[in-house]
């Protein structure tokens, strides 16, 4: 993939070019976010004579208002975008290797490994992610980092089928007879030589995973089985669904939901034009 | 047909074995929940003599293995036992719930493969239409955005602030109580109409994707040249190439529906719908694990059989898949 043709994907998708705006906006949001959020996550954005202002619709000092306990709105979105960009980078690349090292060893092994591992993702497709996740997030303590297990949790399986799909028709490949008679050992053909054809496969799987990660993370929040401490985009739906916001204060609901939904739409703007520069066929359709 | 049978076999061995280990982490899980089932259920007015009677009375004081041996029989019974807070049986209300869910999902799932798969094949038969364009793209939006933003601005605007339609229930107070009773009353389809349409934004991308590129596939083969050239009428060709078009959507439509407990279960929240997916929520947030565990294990057995019938149901209608 290089660079002129990838200018070229994306000329011929403004999606995916606007897509990558988005991203490159909130990896920017996330990461000045001290200098950009007036107030912290948590913080009570007090007036000039120390009062607490409730509820208070947007105005110049509040740009997207407050909520009910006198927080700003545009703070705690911009806390948000750190705790999606968390959320997703780590769950994408928690599952895409943890899926891709299954799959390159399920394919690659074959046999009573294959059958225990394909056994395994067979169990993984059979639970229900979410429910699940909410009665192990009720046995245990909310955290971010437990959310973040449980979507790596429930999102390796699908990367460690097509992976192992990939890895199997590869490994009749003339290459591998060849590394093979060679002399290389298992190891060695199934890393240097296997790996590297199937790594393009799973970095769309990146994408998945940071959308799917996203998503996830704001539902269980939303549900009120969030981390507490981490002020993302569902926990600020959460709060506002409690407190009626629905009925009184949109300026509350509807940032958190536009910046979920746009980053989610971002991510998959930018997976559907990788996917096409990897499946050059797709272009035709 | 020899292969079949044991094709059949082998997929339900691997069910029966998938529910085994899913029963199995699910008691793992709550045995291993912190502290003592004991705690939440008795109050300070219990005695210690109390408290032993209700363990010995739970089976708590047994050995693990006659626990983990009594709870595989109860599970695969449907024997749920009692719940903490409520007098019914677990498995009378999941009875209550499980049909609460279903009046949600099926007609939405009926409007979202009907309508879907009517826009999606004339989407892929009219390629490069306006209307195809504008079919992808609207589907590839409302398949993106999380559900359950668009179940609240839904709920902003139509119940809060046109007062269109009621923000959330199912029927009620002192309504039908009956599936008929429900189906008859127009309470029932006065409040579905929101969630059920939210549900339909976004399970209605599935098949309108896929029909559209399965007709697109469909649309250059050879039999509907013959079509062609035994002189149909371009109507009849169109019904033999949806026709053709309309197998991966089985699948698809199995898999769908077992899936849907993810978004079933924050819909149900923001429109307070009282089905299996919020029940579920209200014994966690309460504690309440019998009700919990059931809630769970019937969403897993659920998802797994949908996959099973989608596999079986496969083979059944293309008559190219072969199992030998």
């Amino acid at each position: 993939m290089t660079g002129p043709r990838f200018l070229d994907v994306l000329g011929r998708n403004p999606s995916a070019a606007v897509g990558l705006a988005l991203i490159c906006g909130f990896v920017a949001l996330a990461v000045a976010a001290p200098l950009i959020a007036p107030y912290g996550p948590f913080e009570v954005a007090f007036g000039p004579d120390r009062s607490v202002p409730r509820l208070a619709p947007p105005s110049a000092r509040n740009w997207f208002g407050t909520t009910n306990q006198g927080m700003d709105v545009f703070s705690q979105l911009v806390w948000g975008s750190r705790v999606a960009l968390t959320v997703g980078l780590l769950s994408a690349l928690g599952s895409v290797v943890v899926g891709t090292l299954i799959g390159l060893v399920s394919g690659y092994f074959g046999g009573w490994i294959d059958d225990v591992l394909m056994r395994l993702t067979d169990v993984a497709f059979g639970i229900p992610f979410l429910p699940f996740a909410l009665v192990v997030i009720a046995m245990a303590e909310p955290s971010l980092g437990l959310v973040i297990l449980l979507v790596i949790f429930f999102l390796w399986r699908t990367t460690a089928r097509v992976i192992r799909a990939q890895t199997l028709s590869l490994k009749e490949r003339p290459f591998v007879w060849a590394a093979r008679a060679a002399g290389a050992g298992h190891w060695a053909i199934l890393f240097r030589h296997i790996a590297p054809n199937v790594l393009p496969l799973s970095f769309l799987y990146v994408a998945v995973g940071v959308q799917t990660g996203v998503m996830l993370e704001a539902a269980l929040s939303f549900l009120g089985f969030g981390d507490p401490h981490a002020q993302s985009w569902g926990i600020m739906l959460n709060a506002a669904f409690r407190a009626g916001a629905m009925r009184t204060a949109w300026w509350w609901v509807l940032p958190p939901g536009v910046a979920l939904s746009l980053f989610v739409m971002a991510i998959f703007m930018v997976g559907r034009a990788y996917e096409e520069i990897l499946n050059p066929r797709l272009r035709a359709v | 047909m020899g292969g079949f049978r044991r094709y059949l076999l082998r997929r339900l061995a691997q069910a029966g074995f998938v529910v085994w280990c899913i029963l199995t982490i699910m008691f793992l899980l709550f045995k291993l929940m912190p502290g003592d089932p004991t705690a939440i259920f008795v109050d300070n007015n219990f005695t210690e003599d109390m408290i032993q009677r209700q363990r010995m009375l739970w089976g708590l004081n047994d050995p693990w293995w006659v626990q983990y041996l009594r709870y595989l029989r109860n599970m695969l019974l449907f024997d749920f036992g009692h719940p903490f807070f409520q007098n019914e049986s677990v498995a009378e209300i999941m009875l209550d719930k499980v049909r609460n869910t279903c009046l949600m999902i099926v007609p939405a799932l009926l409007v979202s493969v009907v309508f879907g798969t009517l826009i999606g094949a004339y989407a892929g038969w009219t390629r490069g239409s306006v209307f195809e364009r504008a079919a992808v793209a609207t589907s590839l939006v409302l398949h993106s955005v999380p559900s359950f933003f668009v179940g609240i601005l839904a709920l902003m605007v139509f119940s809060y602030q046109l007062r269109w339609l009621p923000p959330g229930g199912m029927v009620p107070l002192g309504g039908p109580d009956t599936l008929w009773g429900m189906l008859a009353s127009p309470d029932y389809w006065k409040h579905l109409v929101l969630p059920g349409l939210v549900l339909v934004s976004r399970e209605i991308t599935g098949p309108i994707l896929l029909l559209r590129s399965s007709m697109l596939e469909v649309k250059g083969s050879d039999f509907l040249d013959m079509l062609r050239a035994k002189g149909l009428g371009e109507g009849r060709i169109v019904v033999h190439a949806t026709r053709n078009a309309l197998l991966p959507l089985v699948t698809y439509v199995a898999v769908m529906t077992g899936i849907l407990f993810q978004g079933q279960v924050l819909l149900e929240i923001i429109f307070a719908w009282p089905g299996l997916g919020r029940e579920l929520v209200q014994a966690l947030t309460h504690l309440d694990f019998p009700v919990a565990q059931a809630a769970l294990y019937l969403m897993a057995l659920v998802t797994l059989a949908l996959n099973l019938i989608a596999d079986l149901l496969y083979g059944a209608i293309d008559p190219r898949v072969t199992y030998e």
